[in-house]
């Protein structure tokens, strides 16, 4: 017989995912409840029955090479119906959370992103390099124009705002700061992705899952594309059947994103090709478009929080912490804003610009952590999510 | 005492409305006994009136209403015998008058056959009760000569100790007997045992220590180590008990039967009485014949079993696929002995044994058996002793594969709680081969749930052998019985000690003995802990009724016992071979020695008797023999078409509440039929039925419970000797020339009361056909 049969159990990874939320595991007995109750786990090779054994078993390669587990829209219906306490959804997510710190290079850092230990750390790197930025902006502004002029450049976007974040952090600073840190993120990802892509195919081949024996990857990038409608619309999310309400919430977050990827990268061009500087007219469509996005956000998160409050077990810091992150930086984003325009008004010139580029700094920050710690954290999943539905859809799995 | 019969015909529940009670009251004063109505004889007003007849001197009362299983506490008299006629479920629940109308008076005046055939049925029951009074007699009861209210315990094991508290507790003197020298059994040999409390999650130390100290402190339990039973003889109340150690010869050894194979010669052919007889007495020679007393011995008033159990054999080709022979593949036995020592190490090597791989089933493929001797028991000591490897090491892992993973009740918190280990994985799945590379195993399984093969490294295999019961291998009672010093007919319970497992737990064969433990089944200690207090209860009870000179069970409370006619005995044997409990011994020239307090009075003897010289006070061959002659059988004379007699006899256990709950539920019979309750079919004499033959019955049925391996009889082997005893009854029928089809027997289960009336009015139908006896009228 092939060693391929042979299985190692890895006692530091069932150790891991308990860490992580899914302490429940050791529970299951196999009953499959679960599998029955999943309204989303397809006819052939189930889930997430064979995921809690998998794990309980501490086979890590194939619980975290699985694209089952991202299939997975942690809706609740299984735990709630497993006769024994275990939560199956909770075991998934955790092993979801422990597959992107597999996957996302350095490992160490992966690991260190989702230690609330480290989160002074981790928030005081930002702080200090825009405070150092800020500290170039107001003090230096005219040696740098010098410099620039020198590239036939500007340093400053003129504008007649009474107050405009430009001045506290020069576009350029955060410009230079976010653009290399998102390439970089990107980067991390797509060796992850490939070593994902390629341990999801063999995982798939292993537990009979595809009738593709061949990996193709044109055809599985057609399958992505051919996934991104059903992702857009939560089709799979709103299956389920448990607090079907958190798919509202996640959309209005996702697409809230998206309105505010859209409206930066049409600023970009306007500012750095076009020349105009913000802050932009309140009226301006892309502008609407930007607060509309925000609230998305500020609202879609906001009832995510709503909801995890209201759940009877304790969320683990990842969780907490991307939903934290994620309303920070929209109520951030909003605030500044908001008070920003309070400069118009006679008098409050003064105290607006210190309370408003006081949220600027803290959206900066957040910001910051979004795009650096993207492939560490549970952002993350954009990315593994779609990859693994995308797969789904290329494995003809249903 | 004189005897004075009354009749009291009840009214109510519709039998008023059904019946002429008048023409039933002429019935019974016709032949000069009394009888008199009442609206309600169940109601206060009614016992009133029942106690005030009582008060006048009538002590026989026959209570023609409903059915003997209903109201019975409620129509019991000091002093006096009772009888039921049952005229509710018995004639007017069961047939409707939709079907057997009242004849009109026109029908009358016509020459054409007409009769009320619900009001014949009625009619006939009565005459049958009567003359079953005037049979019968009030029991005294039987009392041994001495009683001895002491309990012997054989096995001081967990069960054993429990059995001995218990019953001291009680306020009985105890003595525990045990082969090892100290007692604890296997219980002590532990290093941690499964919970026996709630919250029932984790293990536990060993409870044994606790309860080998109480019976040190407790003052009327006496403990016997290194000693066995040589014999044990007489009967509940007053067993002779002949001690000895392990392995001695003594004269007051038990002595044994004669094999069935040495019963017949080379060809064949049965040996007469005193060939056997003679190799009896080789057999035995040097002991103590079985009739006779040890002066020196012990006497008990009843003994408790609990001689626990030994590991199962697991060498040998069967489990070569397991790596059996290997010594790093042990049982499950073995693999305790080496945890209590200490850290759990590899036999071959003494390494660490850090990955263990247990196995609970040698089946695989369509074969998903467990190892035989196996129980839930094994299922969760696998699960504990996995945990021994997850206490020893860190890293240690420990893997369970099994077809069946049992943990009943509350022990389902147990299995929660071990799966919780993180180094602890279970899987359902058939162990296909253990092969050794250097000193490491592969264990190779399939159908995991994990997914179709799977592999796994171990450096210790453990097979989870089974519980062999001590009965297996030695009959440990050692009675001086008749039938032998063990149970009969053991190994359709594949050797554990048990009569019938769901309804009689702790009974034995042998009346008196009780087992508990792991020689009932395989078991945990909670669960022996418990089983043990049960045949402590019933130990208790045994003798509590042999003082009183009742019947223990399934007749609880019974005063009847079998009284021999020994003047007409012809030494047949066949009462002391047949009895299901091995109630009579006998002498060398075969006269049957009864032990009434051995007795279940079932009646199996009295069937058996060719000679018709066995009965108890109140069922006796005449007793059934007159009420079946006591039936009216109209002939030709009285008829033009005169309508056909049968009659059943049906077990009162479970055939005769059957018939009850088909009444109770409106189900039909035929009016033809007369059901005549009995002790057990074992009971039924031929005589009876050759009777009710020459009186022009024209069929006759016997009901009774199912029988074979999954026996339901209350007697072991009443329904089955019944059966035997209806098939010779066939070969005489043709010799008479009458159809044996005349004589059929049925077996029903007591929730088969839907099939009833079919299986009846089938019979009845045959019997219509085959046309009327032909003895009719003589």
């Amino acid at each position: 017989m092939s060693n391929q049969y042979l299985v190692e159990p890895c006692l530091d990874f069932v150790e891991q995912v308990a860490s992580l939320g899914g302490d429940s595991v050791k529970k299951c007995y196999q009953c499959a409840t679960c599998t029955v109750a999943c309204t989303i786990a397809p006819d052939n090779s189930p889930f997430p029955r064979k995921e809690m054994i998998a794990t309980s078993w501490g086979l890590k390669d194939r619980v975290l090479g699985s694209a089952d587990i991202w299939m997975c829209h942690e809706c609740g219906d299984c735990s709630e119906l497993c006769p024994r306490g275990a939560q199956p959804a909770d075991v998934l997510s955790a092993a979801r959370s422990a597959a992107i710190t597999e996957y996302a290079t350095p490992k160490f850092l992966g690991k260190m992103v989702n230690d609330a230990k480290m989160l002074p750390l981790f928030l005081g790197i930002p702080a200090a390099w825009f405070a150092l930025m800020a500290f170039i902006t107001m003090t230096m502004g005219e040696s740098m124009e010098k410099l620039f002029k020198g590239f036939g450049m500007h340093w400053h976007h003129h504008t007649d705002a009474p107050i405009a974040s430009a001045d506290f952090v020069s576009s350029w600073l955060v410009d230079v700061t976010f653009v290399p840190l998102l390439n970089l993120s990107i980067l991390i990802f797509l060796i992850g992705l490939i070593k994902f892509v390629k341990d999801i195919h063999a995982n798939a081949v292993l537990e009979g899952k595809t009738d593709k024996t061949d990996f193709n990857l044109v055809q599985y990038l057609v399958s992505v594309v051919k996934a991104i409608p059903t992702i857009m619309l939560h089709k799979k999310f709103n299956e389920c059947g448990e607090n079907k309400s958190r798919a509202l919430a996640h959309q209005m977050v996702l697409f809230g994103f998206i309105g505010c990827f859209i409206v930066t990268a049409i600023f970009f061009v306007v500012l750095y090709i076009g020349g105009v500087a913000g802050p932009y007219d309140q009226i301006n469509p892309v502008k609407i478009l930007a607060n509309i996005a925000g609230v998305g956000i500020v609202v879609g998160s906001f009832l995510m929080i709503k909801d995890r409050l209201a759940k009877s077990e304790p969320s683990s810091f990842k969780d907490w912490a991307l939903l934290v992150l994620v309303f920070g930086l929209g109520a951030t984003g909003m605030l500044t804003q908001g008070v920003r325009l309070l400069g118009y008004i006679d008098g409050l010139v003064g105290i607006a610009q210190v309370v408003s580029y006081f949220f600027y700094y803290i959206h900066l920050i957040l910001i910051f952590c979004l795009f650096a710690y993207l492939p560490f954290s549970k952002m993350a999943h954009i990315v593994y999510r779609v990859a693994a539905l995308g797969y789904a859809e290329y494995a003809n799995r249903k | 005492m004189t005897k004075k019969i009354g009749m009291y015909i009840c009214t109510g529940c519709g039998i008023g409305d059904v019946l002429k009670v008048d023409d039933m009251v002429a019935v019974v004063e016709d032949e000069g006994t009394t009888c008199k109505t009442h609206e309600c004889l169940c109601s206060d007003a009614g016992v009133d009136f029942l106690k005030a007849e009582v008060a006048e001197g009538t002590n026989f009362l026959g209570i023609a209403a409903c059915s003997r299983r209903v109201n019975f506490d409620i129509f019991k008299f000091e002093n006096t015998m009772v009888d039921r006629i049952n005229l509710r479920e018995g004639v007017v629940w069961s047939h409707s008058r939709e079907k057997y109308p009242v004849p009109t008076q026109e029908q009358i005046d016509s020459d054409d056959d007409s009769f009320d055939e619900i009001q014949m049925l009625a009619e006939d029951y009565l005459r049958m009760g009567m003359v079953k009074l005037e049979k019968i007699e009030i029991p005294e009861g039987y009392k041994t000569e001495s009683l001895s209210k002491k309990i012997l315990v054989l096995g001081g094991g967990v069960t054993g100790i429990s059995s001995a508290l218990d019953a001291a507790a009680a306020g009985y003197d105890v003595t525990i007997v045990e082969k090892e020298d100290a007692i604890g059994g296997y219980a002590a040999k532990l290093r941690k045992q499964m919970p026996v409390v709630e919250p029932f999650d984790a293990l536990v130390n060993p409870v044994i220590d606790e309860k080998i100290k109480a019976v040190e402190e407790a003052s009327n339990i006496t403990v016997k180590t290194g000693t066995v039973v040589a014999r044990i003889a007489g009967q509940p109340g007053e067993f002779t008990v002949t001690f000895k150690k392990p392995g001695e010869t003594v004269p007051f050894d038990c002595p044994l039967p004669v094999p069935e194979e040495q019963k017949v010669d080379a060809d064949g052919n049965e040996l007469d009485v005193e060939a056997v007889q003679e190799i009896y007495n080789q057999i035995n020679d040097g002991r103590e014949d079985l009739l006779s007393l040890d002066p020196d011995g012990e006497l008990y008033g009843a003994v408790i079993l609990a001689a626990g159990w030994r590991p199962a054999d697991l060498d040998g080709e069967e489990y070569a696929h397991l790596g059996a022979g290997d010594a790093d593949v042990i049982s499950n036995a073995q693999f305790e002995e080496i945890a209590a020592k200490g850290k759990i190490t590899r036999p071959s090597d003494g390494k660490e044994a850090k990955n263990v791989v247990f196995v609970q089933s040698p089946g695989k493929g369509d074969d998903d058996s467990d190892f035989g001797y196996a129980g839930s028991v094994t299922s969760m000591v696998s699960l504990k002793q996995a945990k021994y490897v997850r206490e020893d090491y860190e890293d240690g892992k420990a893997y369970v594969f099994y077809q069946h993973m049992r943990t009943p009740g509350l022990q389902e918190y147990f299995y929660k709680g071990i799966q919780q280990d993180n180094g602890i994985f279970l899987s359902k799945g058939d162990v296909v081969g253990v092969t050794k590379n250097g000193s490491e195993f592969t264990v190779d399984a399939e159908n995991t749930l994990l997914g179709e093969k799977l592999q796994v490294k171990a450096d210790l295999v453990v097979l989870a052998g089974g519980m062999v019961p001590a009965t297996v291998d030695d009959p440990i009672l050692n009675l001086a019985y008749r039938q032998g010093p063990g149970f009969r007919d053991n190994d359709i319970y594949d050797g554990y000690a048990d009569s019938n497992f769901i309804c009689f737990p702790y009974e034995t064969q042998r009346t008196g003995i009780y087992a508990a433990g792991c020689v009932r089944r395989s078991m945990t200690m909670e669960e022996s802990i418990e089983d043990a207090t049960g045949a402590a209860l019933k130990a208790i009870q045994c003798i509590e009724s042999v003082d009183r000179g009742v019947a223990v069970h399934p007749r609880s409370g019974d005063m009847t016992y079998p009284d021999f006619f020994f003047q007409r005995c012809t030494q047949c044997k066949r009462c002391t071979e047949e009895c299901p409990f091995g109630a009579l011994d006998d002498d060398e020239k075969g006269t049957p020695k009864p032990n009434p307090a051995r007795c279940r009075r079932c009646g199996t003897c009295m069937g058996a008797c060719p000679e018709r010289i066995v009965g108890f006070a109140d069922y006796t061959i005449d007793s059934i023999g007159s009420m079946i002659k006591s039936v009216w059988v109209p002939s030709e004379d009285d008829y033009y078409e005169p309508p056909m007699r049968i009659i059943a006899l049906v077990c009162e256990n479970d055939a005769y509440p059957a018939l009850d709950i088909a009444a109770m539920n409106r189900l039909e019979f035929s009016a033809d039929v007369r059901f005549i309750p009995v002790r057990c079919l074992g009971s039924v004499n031929v005589i009876w039925i050759k009777d009710a033959l020459s009186t022009g019955v024209d069929g006759i049925m016997l009901l009774g419970c199912n029988h074979g391996d999954d026996y339901q009889c209350h007697f072991v082997k009443g329904s089955e000797i019944a059966e035997v005893r209806t098939r010779k009854m066939g070969e005489t029928l043709q010799s008479m020339a009458l159809e044996p089809e005349r004589v059929a027997m049925h077996q029903v289960a007591i929730d088969e009361y839907d099939k009833l009336p079919e299986i009846v009015n089938t019979f009845a139908d045959t019997v219509t056909e085959l046309g009327p006896n032909p003895f009719k009228g003589f």
